[in-house]
Formats: structure tokens, sequence, C-alpha cells
């Protein structure tokens, strides 16, 4: 029977190593990093004892000593718990978990109330979670006192009461009355049960182990699988406890079926590919960012690494990147999950594949192990690998064929290497050639890589041909994945053109007369670029060459514009030009002496007619004398001054409905005395000449 | 007895419910709770570096799977985050009732956004990038490579893990604080489009870089995406200030990259840890407005030694002008210096357009005259600057030509005119007298 199954397991391991298996390494420095960044306690203890089982646990298990800094809180509050009788279930069997580390004193009184208190509530639990703590809190006592009594007298019926929860395909409830199953569940049962066997006084009949290896195979049936060979534990359910992650539920069925291992002496016939899918999927988490996650992880290796008859050896390259003129070393490592050494064994190079290609050689070279670094190195690389990427097929074969049985490497491991080297650039040049004829016009050599300036004119009718040999370290051709020349335009257009090869010769010749239309017409400096790369060059480039001055016939109407250009970011924003208004310019006036010279002469008038009054001997003597008139007179006169003051007033305060109004009854009193005077002085006159 | 107790309840609801949706206020620009979408939950555990950074930062995480059927943004017309981070680059459609005009809605109601993708991007998530004006490489299968400027590693030689140090020129955008490591990238390159103003390449790759499928060789086409036209991680700023945060890479996320020791090809300097952190840190500080944020307040005006603000300014007035503007530091509200405000009077076109003078208080103020141009004017302050909200003021006044009593009374130039009328007016006054009564 279990030859039958180390067949099919060979066959499984064929089959899988057909498909590209995943490449991890096993646990290293950069966990134990996490581990001491992220169990960092706060005031030198954890929050609960659950956490600082799990720190615990994961230092242990890491071999990090870093137990006394809080040895002391936490034994005091593992002491505290025990003693408490209001403590809950889970507290007491967290407690017994931190102290099966810390390994603290404790009184043998809280240690017997203790052990009373598990077995009242094992009497009477029924769900799965309350059978799990209060057996696992037994199992703990048993460990840690060996003179507290915990076998347990029945159990037969809470074996059965557990199995009871079990379902069909392998997975458990946790409580009766809750119909959804759970992954996670079934690691918990598993480990509960193993508890009740390992407590069982007379002991548990072998029958119900059969049934439980039985379910643990149907449990494995349920096993997720990616592609690449990992298997993991998914859950289905999101349940009231939350959603358990893969992660979590893969280290819980790891647990119990470590747990069930660990009970009974019998083999359980795990499938080794499973076990080591599951290595893979724990592994392959990398260093995870949450403590629990780290927990259930670091847990879950540890237990996987001491399984019995398929423990997992991880065959792990610390460099994938194999430099030919460095004089690198193939290096494979083989070891457990957690780094340790693995026994006496042979690497064997068996195929190499030329990556991106179905040709394989067969090599079949065994690797030397090198004791001191503990690594099994390829002195010298095949003879037909040169420079490229392969895809390396390795295979463990064990010395001792007894550690064929105990030992799961997971068949042939493929890993894809990169061997890199320095490539050889010759002959390159640049030429600009005559289109008809195709004579050379302007040859230039070109160093590469190196510091280029070559200054070059053409026009339409030309070509401009650049060719270059590119060979390996061992003078084979060499066709890198990037071979790429620029053409870049002062307004920032570019074209990008594959410079193509036929065996180590790469030459491309771009004929300026079918490319005008591409190049939108756009005459003036073109900057050459060229950029040569492959993962597998060491001395990948990207190099300006200089530049080309390119005479383009003028572009006709329908030809294509140019595509818009990005806008710079930095310019798009800033502050805008400042803006200041021009104000009208106020009119042109003369001077103020110019003015008022115009003001002396336009007054000149007025004083010569005053001079000339003067010079006439013009006198008032015509004045009425009798009091009447003169009054009559002198009121008209005054009238007129009025009339003249009031204009006076309008060119200064006044406005027009204002003076016209007093202009009215200025007029109406001026009409009157006016008529009075003027008929006066008509009398008078007449008097005058009739007489 | 149940009616009453029900009322209660719904009292309670009532005003609960304006604290819950006011968290994303005009006076706390700040996001406070954020939805992440994920399309396995062990990305929780595997980017937790990054989801503690934002939950020390105050951040309300609410995690769910991608297809989770209970995803809902919206409920009775209110939004129920401020944020959504898409760590989910392969789901093809999201459950419940998002979809990409959802998304698009939660933005355009000026909520942030981070999507991000890798080589398996589905058509849902380079739709949302397209709609914000980022286009994903077409070819399913290409990644960014870089054969210059590559992380240095002794396990990937494939060179598709880029160490990018060519960052945007903005301290508001990336911290004041240098970036000294390369950012680790490994995923899809985008190009942007040249007609969006919007978006600006926060992460540009190499000169060197192109997009292509690494295990494959080239055809004969050369590769769509190449050079620095490749943005490997772009920002969004709408303008309703709402942020985006597109980035081709999911692993730039991840712890693995964020502890990561980095040496860029060709360099000689190693460092210790890769400037994954900090970029990210940095610039989803920004995408969730602790930075960058700007205020206007107490945009006011007033004649030169008067301090009444007018209904209506004269031509030729002399006027003083002055904005206060603040900048949100992620807690406060913090004076906002620079020497690149404006201020424009504005009817059509801008008739003045002067720089602000500041007093590093925040107090922006200048002085200057009313144009002689009479009509309705404004004082527009249009600030933009790169990685702060755009602000963007307005406030309307009229402007008044002269009254007729306003102009010069008693020019010199016409006191002759004046002297005429005025010799001529005595002339008449004396020839009136002497020619009545002159004997």
């Amino acid at each position: 029977m279990a030859r039958d199954l180390g067949i099919l397991v060979i066959v499984v391991l064929v089959l899988a190593a057909t498909c590209q298996s995943a490449v991890v390494s096993p646990v290293s420095e950069s966990h134990r990093s996490a581990a001491l960044e992220l169990f960092s306690p706060a005031h030198g203890s954890y929050g609960s004892l659950e956490e600082t089982y799990e720190a615990l646990k994961t230092f242990k298990v890491l071999g990090i000593e870093k137990k006394h800094a809080i040895r002391t809180s936490s034994c005091a509050s593992v002491a505290d718990t025990l003693k408490s009788t209001s403590s809950a279930l889970k507290d007491f069997f967290d407690a017994l978990r931190v102290n099966s580390i810390l390994k603290c004193e404790l009184n043998s009184e809280a240690v017997r109330g203790t052990q009373s208190r598990l077995k009242d509530s094992l009497n009477g639990a029924s769900s799965l979670i309350d059978f799990y703590y209060s057996i696992g809190g037994l199992v703990l006592l048993k460990e840690q006192m060996s003179e507290v009594d915990v076998n347990l007298g029945d159990a037969d019926r809470i074996f059965r009461s557990i199995k009871a929860l079990g379902q069909s395909d392998g997975r458990w409830r946790l409580s009766s009355n809750n119909p959804e199953s759970s992954n996670n569940a079934a690691g918990i049962a598993l480990e509960a049960l193993a508890g009740v066997i390992s407590l069982a006084t007379p002991q548990i009949d072998n029958s119900w182990i059969t049934t439980l290896k039985n379910d643990i195979l149907k449990l494995f049936d349920g096993i997720e699988r990616y592609d690449d060979g990992t298997y993991y534990f998914d859950e289905k359910h999101v349940g009231a406890r939350g959603h358990q992650s893969p992660l979590s539920s893969s280290a819980s069925v790891v647990r119990g079926i470590a747990a069930v291992a660990a009970a009974t002496s019998e083999t359980l016939n795990l499938p080794g590919e499973k076990i080591m899918g599951l290595a893979k999927f724990f592994l392959g988490v990398g260093v995870p960012g949450s403590a629990q996650d780290l927990y259930h992880q670091i847990d879950a290796l540890s237990y996987l690494e001491n399984i019995r008859e398929s423990t997992p050896l991880i065959l792990s390259l610390p460099a994938t990147v194999i430099s030919v003129t460095k004089k690198d070393q193939l290096k494979v490592r083989v070891s457990t999950l957690l780094g340790s050494p693995a026994p006496t064994l042979s690497v064997r190079l068996m195929q190499i594949f030329v990556s991106g290609s179905k040709d394989a050689s067969v090599i079949d070279q065994e690797l030397k192990f090198d004791a001191v670094s503990g690594m099994h190195v390829l002195e010298t690389l095949p003879k037909n690998i040169d420079v490229g990427s392969y895809i390396f097929s390795f295979e463990v074969i064990f010395h001792n064929p007894e550690h064929k049985k105990t030992y799961v490497s997971g068949g042939r491991t493929r890993v894809l290497v990169h061997i890199t080297g320095v490539i050889k650039i010759d002959n390159a040049e640049i030429v600009i050639l005559d289109g008809d004829r195709g004579s050379v016009e302007n040859q230039k050599k070109l160093k590469l890589p190196g510091d280029n300036a070559v200054a070059l004119s053409a026009n339409h009718l030309q070509k401009l041909r650049l060719s270059f040999d590119m060979s390996t370290p061992f003078g084979n051709a060499f066709k890198p994945h990037q071979a790429f020349l620029k053409l870049r335009h002062e307004s920032g257009v570019d074209h990008i053109f594959l410079v193509g090869n036929s065996g180590k010769k790469f030459e491309i010749i771009l004929d300026f007369l079918g490319l005008v239309e591409k190049f939108f017409y756009l005459p003036g400096r073109y900057n050459i670029q060229l950029t040569v790369g492959d993962a597998d060059m060491e001395n990948s480039f990207l190099q300006p060459l200089g530049f080309v001055e390119l005479d383009l016939p003028d572009a006709p109407e329908k030809a294509t514009r140019p595509p818009p250009q990005a806008v710079d970011p930095y310019s798009r924003y800033g502050p805008k030009a400042e803006i200041t208004h021009i104000f009208r310019a106020p009119e042109k006036r003369p001077a103020k002496e110019l003015s008022l010279t115009f003001l002396g002469l336009v007054l000149v008038p007025f004083f010569g007619f005053l001079a000339g009054l003067v010079q006439l001997g013009a006198n008032l003597k015509n004045f009425p004398k009798s009091t009447v008139p003169s009054t009559f007179a002198i009121l008209f006169h005054l009238g007129i001054a009025a009339v003249l003051a009031l204009y006076t007033l309008f060119w200064l305060k006044l406005d027009l409905f204002t003076t016209l109004k007093a202009l009215g009854f200025l007029g109406m009193f001026l009409m009157f005395v006016g008529h009075k005077t003027l008929s006066h002085l008509a009398s008078t006159s007449s008097k005058l000449k009739s007489v | 007895m149940a009616a009453p107790k029900f009322a209660f309840l719904l009292l309670n609801l009532i005003s609960i419910l304006p604290l819950l949706v006011s968290s994303f206020s005009v006076d706390r620009p700040t996001d406070r709770r954020i939805l992440v979408l994920l399309d396995d939950l062990s990305l929780k555990s595997s980017h937790s570096l990054f989801f503690s950074s934002l939950k020390s930062r105050g951040f309300d995480l609410d995690f769910k799977l991608a297809d989770d059927p209970a995803i809902a943004v919206k409920r009775y017309g209110q939004y129920m985050y401020d944020g959504l981070i898409l760590l989910s680059p392969s789901t093809e459609r999201f459950g419940g009732s998002l979809d990409v005009e959802g998304v698009l809605d939660f933005v355009d109601s000026g909520h942030d956004l981070i999507v991000a993708a890798d080589a398996n991007a589905s058509d849902l998530i380079r739709n949302i990038a397209a709609e914000c004006g980022v286009d994903f490489d077409e070819d399913p299968s290409a990644v960014v490579v870089d054969h210059s400027s590559y992380a240095v590693s002794e396990t990937e030689g494939d060179h598709t893990l880029i160490a990018a140090d060519d960052f945007i020129q903005s301290d508001v955008i990336l911290g004041n604080k240098k970036i000294e490591a390369p950012v680790l990238f490994k995923g899809i390159g985008h190009s942007l489009n040249p007609a969006n103003s919007m978006v600006l390449k926060a992460l540009s790759a190499s000169p060197s870089s192109y997009s292509t499928n690494p295990s494959s060789k080239l055809s004969s086409q050369p590769p769509s995406l190449y050079g620095t036209a490749i943005s490997l991680v772009s920002v969004v700023q709408a303008r309703n200030a709402a942020r985006i945060m597109i980035s081709g890479s999911l692993d730039m996320f991840s712890n693995r990259l964020f502890r990561a020791g980095v040496q860029k090809s060709g360099s000689l300097n190693k460092y210790e840890k890769s400037g994954n952190e900090q970029f990210i840190t940095e610039l989803s500080k920004w995408i969730f407005h602790e930075r960058g944020h700007l205020k206007a307040v107490n945009l006011r005006h007033n004649k030169v030694g008067e301090s009444e603000e007018p209904s209506m300014y004269r031509i030729n007035d002399d006027l003083e002008f002055s904005v206060e503007i603040f900048e949100w530091s992620g807690s406060s509200w913090v004076p906002h210096v620079s020497k690149d405000v404006q201020v424009q009077f504005y009817m059509m076109s801008p008739y003045v357009l002067k720089t602000l003078s500041t007093n590093g208080k925040g107090l922006y103020h200048t002085s200057f005259k009313v144009p002689d141009v009479y009509g309705v004017f404004q004082f527009k302050v249009e600030y933009q600057k790169l990685g702060y909200t755009s602000l963007s003021l307005s406030k309307q006044i009229p402007v008044r030509p002269f009254k007729h009593n306003e102009y010069e009374r008693f020019i010199t130039t016409a006191f002759p005119y004046y002297g005429a009328s005025f010799s001529m007016m005595a002339g008449f006054f004396i020839f009136s007298g002497v020619y009545l009564y002159n004997k």
C-alpha cells in the first residue's frame, strides 16, 4: 500500500515537474527582523496572553532569545489568570500556552484549580471551541506538571462528541447548531482529537484512529492548488468569526495534522506533494506584514519542518543572475523550511532549457558540495551555455535510501537563470549615403559604448545607415532585446526604429524619401540616440550619437500635422506676466506764461478804451439832476451791474435755471427803470432840440 | 411602547447622520473614511505597512474584497467614504452596485481615488484609468522593462524591477524631504493624454525604458510606449479638487518593496531601504488632502485712506486690495507663503494684473489705480500652482466716469477767454454810462 502510494507520489512529482514550479527560499534573516519589528511589546508586555504566546512561539521557532525582557510581567499575568476564578476558558488555555514556553513558577493550588476547572468545562462542553480549549489546556498541564492527574476516563464519549461535528468532506463545524463547516474548524478539531488520544487512559480504540486518518486524507482532497504547485486550504464562508484567511486556515490544519501525528505513533500516509505545496505556500507568502500572519506562517512552518515521513526540503538559489565576466558560480542550497541544513544528499543538474523555447539539452551533471558554505556549486558552466536566459532543472538525490522516505524534495526544480556578460560592440559607424548611386557621402566611425558627437547633414534624397557588430564574450552572435534608434526633432517629436540584425551584424538604413511623411515634413536638427539593452547584457547603454541636420521639402497642404506634445507641467503653472493699465494721456496745454501773456493782451483793448475815454474827455455831466430821474438812472445802472454780477455768479457756481429765473426778475426791473431813464433822457434831449 | 422607542432611535440616527457625513468638510479637507477594495485579503497582510501608515494617520479603512456583493459607496444619496483605494487590478467587475460610472461619480463629487494596476490589469481598471486621462499599454502582456536603470538583484534578472528616481519636482506633492533612494517599480507603464492638463507624471520612467513583453522577442514593430513618455505613477487633480493617483504597479505598495534595499544599476550607491515607503506615504498624504489644500478668505478692497468697502469706484481712484490665503497642514490652517499670487482687475479681459505682496502671515495685499475705463469690473484671484488646489475668487465692482462737476475748473489756458469776457462786461458797463450821460 505504502509503496503504491510512493510510486503515485513519484508519478505526480514527475508530472508536476513539467510545469514551472515556484522557486521559494527558506525562512531567512528578514523574517527575524520582521518578527522583532512586529512583535515589539508596548511598555514591556503584550496586550493579551494570546499575543504573548504568538510572540514567544515565533521567537522560539526563529531562535530569537528575547524571553527575559517580558518574562516577569508575562509570568505574573499567567499566575493571575490561573488563580482567578472569573477567567474565561480561553484565558486558561492561553496562560498555559505561554507557560509552556516560559516555564514560570506556579503554585500547585492554582494548578489544581485550573485542572478541575478545565475538567468541569470539558464535561459541560458542547461547542468545538470549548472542547479545544479544555483539552488543549489539559494537554498543556500534562506536559508541564507531571504530578497533576489529567487523564480522561470518558475519552471515548468526548472523542465521539467532537467527531459528531465533523462533515463528510473532512471539514468540521464549530458547534452542532452552526451548519457552516470550515477547514479552520477542522484544524481545531484535529488538534482537540489528538489531545483526547494522548490523554485517554485506556487507550482509544484503534478504529477511531483509522477513521481520523481517513478524515485527514479527505481534508486533503479539498485542498486548493495554484498552477505553480502551491497548495493551500481556502475558506469559502465568511462566518460569524470573521473571514479566516487562507494562511490562518492552512496553518490551523497543519497544526491539527502535526498534533495527530504526534499523538499517534502510526504513519498518516500524507501526500508528500501536497505537504511540499503547503510548505511552498507558507514560504511563498514572503514576510507577512501583520504579527498574527507571521505567527501563523512561522508556526505552521515549524510543524511542517518536523512532520514525520514527508519533511519538505527546499532547493533554492541565492543568485540566479550569473555573470560570465565576473566568473560567478552557480550555487544551489538545499535546506529545510526553517533554513537548517539538509541531510547528506547531492544535487544534479539534469536539463537546461533555452528560455522561451522547448529545446532542452540533457546534462546530468552533479554539483560539487562545498561543506564550508553548505552550498552545492556548479564549478564550470556547461560548454554550450553562452550569455542568455536559461531554465536549469535540478534534482535532489538522497545518498541514504532511508531519507527518500522521510523527506520530500519536490522532484525536479526548474529555475530561470540569467547568464550575463559584457557584450562586445565593434565596427560601429554611421554613414550618409547618396540616394541614387548609393555612394558614401559622409562616413563617421563610432565608439560604442562611448562618447560620440557626430554632426551630419542630409536631404530627403539621401539615406542614413547605422551599423555595428555585437558578439558575446564567447564570440557568438548576440541579439539584444532592445536595439532602438531614436531620432528626436527640436520640437520634441520623436521617432523610434528597431535596428535589425543578420547574425552578428546590426544595420539600419533610413531612407529619408520614404520617411518625410512620417517626419511630418519637419526640417531641422534631429538628435540621434541609440539604445541597446538586454537582460543578459551587462553593458546596456543609452547614448546620444550626435545629430543630423535634415533638409526636407515643404509640406503639402494635406500633410498630417505633428501630434500635440505634452505641456511641461512646471511651465503650465506659475505667475503670469503683470499687466498695468495704460491711462489716457492728459491733453496738451500751453505753458502757463503763454496764457497769462495772452490774458494781458486781451486786457489791453479795455485799457485802451479807458485811455480813449480819458483822451476824449468823457464825462457824466448829463446825469439827471432832479431826484426821481436820478434815482431811476442809479437803479438802472445798478440793475445792469446786478445782471453782470449774476453772470459772474453763473460762471462761478449757479446753474442755468437759477440764473435764468434771477435774470427774468432783473430783466423786468431793468426794463422798467431803463424805460424811465431812457424816456427821461429822450425828453430832455428833445427839449434841448426844440430850444 | 415600541413606537416611542423607534422614534427615539430615529432621532438618534438623525443627530448622528450629519456627523457621519460632515467629516469631509470645507474646514477640514483631509479625508477620513476610506474604502479599500482588494483582489485577495492576503494583500492586507502583504501590504500592511502601507495600510498601517494610513491607519496611524487617523484614516478609517474599510477593507472589502472587490467582488464582495455588499460594496456600496453611496447610501441615501450620501457618500459613505471620502476616498477609495483600488488594489484590485485583476477584478473584472466590482461586486454590489459599484461600476466604472460609480467610481467616476465618486470622483466627480470631489472624492479621492488611488488605483493600482499590474500586469494582470483588467479592462475595468484600464477603463477607470482611461477616464482619468491615463492610458495603460494596450498589450496585456507588456510590462515596463529598463536595461539601464533597473534595480540590481541577484535573483531577478529580467530587469522588470525598475529603480525609478525621476520624481515630479513639487514639495507639496512629495513633501519637502527629498526622496534619496530610488523607488522600486514592477508593473505596467502608461502614457498621459497630452490634451488633458489635469494629469501629471509623479514618477516617470527613464529614457531607456520601454514597455514590452520581456519573455518574447520584439516583433518588427517598435514598442508603442518608450522612454520618458512612459509614466509609472501619475496623479490627477480635478477641478473640484478631487485627487487621483494611478500606479502601474501593485507591488510598489507592498511590504516587500517597502523594506527592500535598492541599488540602481550603474550606480555605486546602495540604499538600505527603497524610496517606496517615503514616496507612497508622501503621495498618499497629498492624495487624501493632508497637504496642498488652500482656502482664501477675507477678500477686501477699499480706497486708499479709507477702510470701508465702497459700492462703486470712480475711474482713476487709488484702491487697496487684500486677501488672506491659508494652507491646510493636515491638522490646522497655516498661512500660505508664496510670491506668485496675483489679482486681476477684469472686465472681458484683465485691465490690471498685479502680483500681490505678502506679509508672511497669510495676508496678500496690493494697491493700484482704477483704469480710466468705466464699466462693471471684477477683482479676480485665479491661483493655480502645481500640486495645490486651485483658488478662483471673484468680486464684482462697478467703475463710473467723472461727474460733470468733478472735472478741473479755472484752467490757466482759458484765462484769456475769461479776461476777454470780463473786460467786455466792464467795458460795456462803463460805456453804457458814458454813452448815456456824456455831454
